[in-house]
């Protein structure tokens, strides 16, 4: 199979060595598509549903072979897997003859970073259509090249072939005729003509290589043949800290350093493998000028203090008076913490420059941006640079934004040679971190006396993310968003905002639930927007036993529901047994229904959905960067506890397709994170009366907030 | 510091390299004799996505030195368990469990089990937790980590779907 550069695909296409479809409706050449996508919208039922179109390519070789490009990159979420599978079955070829070209910024459109659980949706549905649409005009052509009406011929396992005559065949590499082809959109024709749900096939398509250890991650390029470098950084998280002294000479005396050099506000180390670039940094005893800052961190005054209203995200009719008007009114803040995303790929880098050409290898989940930070760092033009993504050995957000292809580059320029980035785990947690933001949210709903919504305000300070909540059918609201100085770096973070947010909705759900006295279930199939999500919650506790057991002393099940953005829709269900006397909460049970349309892969979603759920466990009950200053307490996996295998417990899942009326792909990444946060909260005040307003809830804060409970009610 | 010359056996072979006798053994598999298999996480100890056998015995190859390793010992990466196209038990079990996401720590998962299966052929599902807990995987694939093992500790294809 042949790969195809931007700059050459149209000249190719005239070679006619192959034929290709560019699926978009705004205009004849990829060049020629702005790179933000085209949104259209349509009402389906009750769903606004969000349809995006956009511009891929896929190449018809004549060997009968297809070629895919996007600018999206594998995290492991799944995202080759479930392309290969779409166009493998849309075109009814075998897996092995369809290859994906993946993040490479000279061989692949823009569309877009791969963030936000939307790479399925957009790029895999846009495939999946683009097939169907492939399918016709094959058939069409096979129609004038064999001289028969169309009507006689159909569309087979990769070849036109006669209905009724076997002596008319045409493989679809015979018909590929060097044309582009360029289909109207038409955005309501789309339809699955095989249910890939019930296919339970189809490995992850790195499986062999992952497994043996062959996979090539970035830091894997040129074992030997390649020098490393790292650069002096600080133990602190703010841009404010200025070098004062480094001892560059005892650097450059470091055995195995090849070169130093003051640059910016650093120094630059390139050595001749990993060891040596980390003991080169470590012997200038860098010495940093850091403004002052109290050690005991207020976090939610310093992010109040810098708050301003950036938006009103939504507002029907008078919560105010509203709420005056309510039976039942409950005022609430909900404060989570800083997290780290905390890859076990750390940032990595290779960078190359020659001539005029940059080349970077690197572990990102959006090359095209990338591009442009080094473009700009470099002070060059974006066309000088070739981002070359790598499979990424875990993103979860940090990698979105990561500077390592920029630094790279910039080192590669100034000591003049190829050298490569690997950021120290230290480097990750602390220096170069891009925590998850923590969030203040002030949430105040009016319920009747039977348990109706009719009011709510919520106020979320925050700088990532959008703040929507739509769970709940409230006729006065208003959802507010303050943007702030945050007291450290932040960056995206599986589930971002959505998280933060619906772990304060969900536990004030159980609160109201409380208040006008109505079961946390009942309450919330009172109130909801979706009738969907009714079959979810059922269904969860239905598997967990909600109303068929006696649960045991100090055990508590717990329900959480969530719509993440681009209608995807979920409903946990967690059982903790709290020990009142270590504070320890053991996750007993969780589970998950997600309504969330056509499953592509179930192997990769089923593995991804459970890992989900364990991110959302793992933020619940333990993972936090606790700031002391301008640093963090946070250096090394020791330091900041994740999730491991004796934190799991039995997870059953369960996907459903009830929302909108066709059967599309809508996403699952980071969903089912974000209900098992509330689902594990609203669970431990199930088991022992203790309503965390504040993450996570470790043993110590368990203990010391019974001891408070227990103090108040004597 | 001064390097010397390291003989070693590693995945059936016999070969040498010039180091400094502090280098960690991750580095030296990874950049001196392309077994980038074994993967750097932490440097610390806490990952395990640089495990390897050692004289079957498992060791995170970030905290060994090569100066601590002799000649006759007998070294093996994930690179020496199988390859593509002829995967070992584990590997194929991995393969039909999904028990990754994003793959970076499959390595180090492989040979931990391997280790583990060595030496307990039939481990329960505690067992495995037990010895499998040290081990990191971010993308939580564990689960299904868990069946796999449990799958070629069984002896046979796992049928509970």
């Amino acid at each position: 199979m042949s790969r195809l550069s931007r700059r050459s695909f149209l000249e190719l296409l005239g070679a006619s060595t192959a034929w290709a479809v560019t699926y978009s409706c705004a205009g004849p050449e990829p060049d020629a598509v702005p790179p933000v996508a085209t949104a259209v919208t349509e009402e389906v039922g009750k769903a606004q549903l969000f349809y995006v179109d956009y511009t891929d390519w896929l190449l018809i070789h004549p060997d009968g072979s297809v070629t895919a490009h996007t600018g999206r990159t594998e995290l492991g979420q799944g995202l080759a897997t479930v392309l290969n599978k779409l166009i493998s079955q849309g075109l009814q070829i075998p897996p092995e003859k369809v290859e994906l070209v993946l993040g490479d910024t000279d061989l692949c459109p823009d569309d877009g970073p791969t963030t936000g659980s939307a790479a399925t949706r957009i790029v895999g549905w846009g495939y999946w259509r683009a097939c169907d649409r492939i399918r016709a005009h094959l058939v069409e052509r096979a129609a004038v090249v064999l001289g028969v009406p169309a009507e006689q011929l159909e569309y087979r396992d990769g070849e036109v072939v006669g209905r009724d005559r076997s002596d008319l065949r045409l493989g679809i590499g015979e018909l590929v005729d060097g044309k582009v082809h360029l289909p109207t959109a038409d955005f309501v024709e789309a339809y699955v003509s095989s249910n890939p749900y019930t296919d339970r096939g189809a490995a992850n398509v790195n499986a062999e290589a992952i497994v043996t250890g062959t996979l090539r991650y970035t830091g894997d390029l040129f074992p030997g043949e390649v020098a490393y470098a790292s650069w002096l950084l600080p133990e602190y998280h703010t841009q404010l800290t200025r070098l004062q002294s480094a001892d560059l000479d005892a650097v450059a005396r470091q055995p195995g350093v090849r070169h130093v050099q003051r640059s910016w506000n650093t120094a630059i180390v390139v050595a001749d493998s990993y060891t040596a670039v980390e003991r080169g940094c470590a012997a200038a005893k860098a010495r940093w000028k850091v403004p002052e800052r109290a050690r005991e961190l207020d976090v939610e005054g310093e992010i109040r203090a810098g708050a301003e209203l950036k938006r009103l995200v939504e507002e029907h009719g008078d919560p105010e008076r509203a709420l005056e008007r309510s039976r039942v009114v409950l005022s609430e803040t909900y404060v989570t913490q800083y997290a780290s995303q905390a890859p076990i790929e750390t940032e990595t880098a290779v960078a190359e420059v020659v001539g005029d050409a940059v080349t970077v290898w690197a572990s990102t989940q959006a090359p095209f941006q990338s591009r442009t930070r080094v473009a700009k760092q470099l002070r060059v033009p974006e066309a000088t640079i070739h981002i070359i993504s790598m499979p990424v050995g875990g993103g979860f957000g940090v990698k979105a934004g990561t500077k390592a292809p920029q630094v790279a580059a910039e080192i590669a320029r100034a000591a003049g040679q190829r050298v490569k980035v690997v950021y120290s785990r230290d480097r990750q947690f602390n220096s170069e971190a891009r925590y998850k933001e923590a969030v203040v949210a002030d949430i105040r709903s009016g319920v009747t006396a039977d348990g109706k919504l009719v009011a709510r305000t919520l106020d979320l300070y925050q700088d990532e993310g959008n703040g929507s909540t739509d769970t709940y059918a409230i006729p006065d609201v208003r959802t507010r968003l303050f943007r702030t100085t945050m007291p450290a770096r932040h960056g995206t973070m599986r589930g971002t905002s959505f998280v933060q947010t619906c772990f304060a909705v969900e536990s004030h759900t159980d609160m109201l639930a409380e208040a006008v006295g109505l079961d946390p279930v009942a309450f919330r199939k009172k109130n909801l927007v979706f009738d969907a999500f009714a079959p979810l919650l059922d269904a969860c506790a239905e598997r967990i036993g909600y109303t068929s057991r006696v649960l045991p002393d100090g055990h508590g099940i717990g329900f959480a529901i969530c719509d993440h953005g681009g209608r995807q829709l979920g409903a946990v269900a967690a059982e903790v047994a709290v020990d009142r006397a270590t504070g320890v909460i053991r996750v007993v049970r969780l589970e998950g229904a997600f309504d969330i349309g056509l499953v592509i892969s179930l192997n990769t979603l089923t593995a991804n959905t459970k890992g989900a759920m364990i991110w959302g466990l793992g933020f619940a009950l333990f993972e936090e960067v606790h700031l002391d200053g301008h640093r963090a307490d946070v250096h090394s996996l020791s330091d900041y506890r994740i999730p491991r295998f004796s934190d799991v417990p039995p997870i059953e899942i369960s996907f459903h397709d009830n929302l909108v009326a066709k059967p599309i792909p809508r996403g699952c990444g980071e969903l089912p994170t974000v209900p098992t946060i509330g689902a594990l909260a609203n669970a431990v005040y199930a088991a022992v009366g203790l309503r965390f307003h504040t993450l996570p809830m470790t043993p110590e804060r368990v203990v010391a907030a019974l001891r408070e409970l227990k103090k108040g009610e004597s | 510091m001064t390097t010397s010359t390291f003989r070693l056996r590693v995945n059936g072979e016999r070969v040498s390299v010039t180091v400094d006798r502090d280098e960690p053994l991750l580095w030296v598999l990874r950049d001196r004799l392309g077994l980038t298999g074994t993967k750097f996480g932490c440097g610390e100890g806490e990952c395990g996505a640089c495990s390897v056998l050692v004289n079957g015995e498992l060791y995170r190859s970030c905290m060994v030195t090569i100066g601590e390793i002799g000649p006759d010992d007998e070294i093996q990466t994930v690179e020496g368990l199988g390859t593509p196209g002829s995967l070992s038990p584990l590997q194929r079990s991995f393969v039909e469990h999904t028990a990754f996401g994003c793959g970076f720590c499959t390595p180090g998962m492989i040979v931990t089990a391997e280790a583990l299966l060595r030496g307990t052929p039939h481990p329960s599902r505690a067992e495995i937790v037990a010895a499998m807990d040290d081990n990191l995987c971010r993308c939580a694939s564990y689960p299904a980590i868990v069946d796999a093992i449990a799958s070629v500790a069984d002896g046979g294809p796992d049928t509970e779907d």
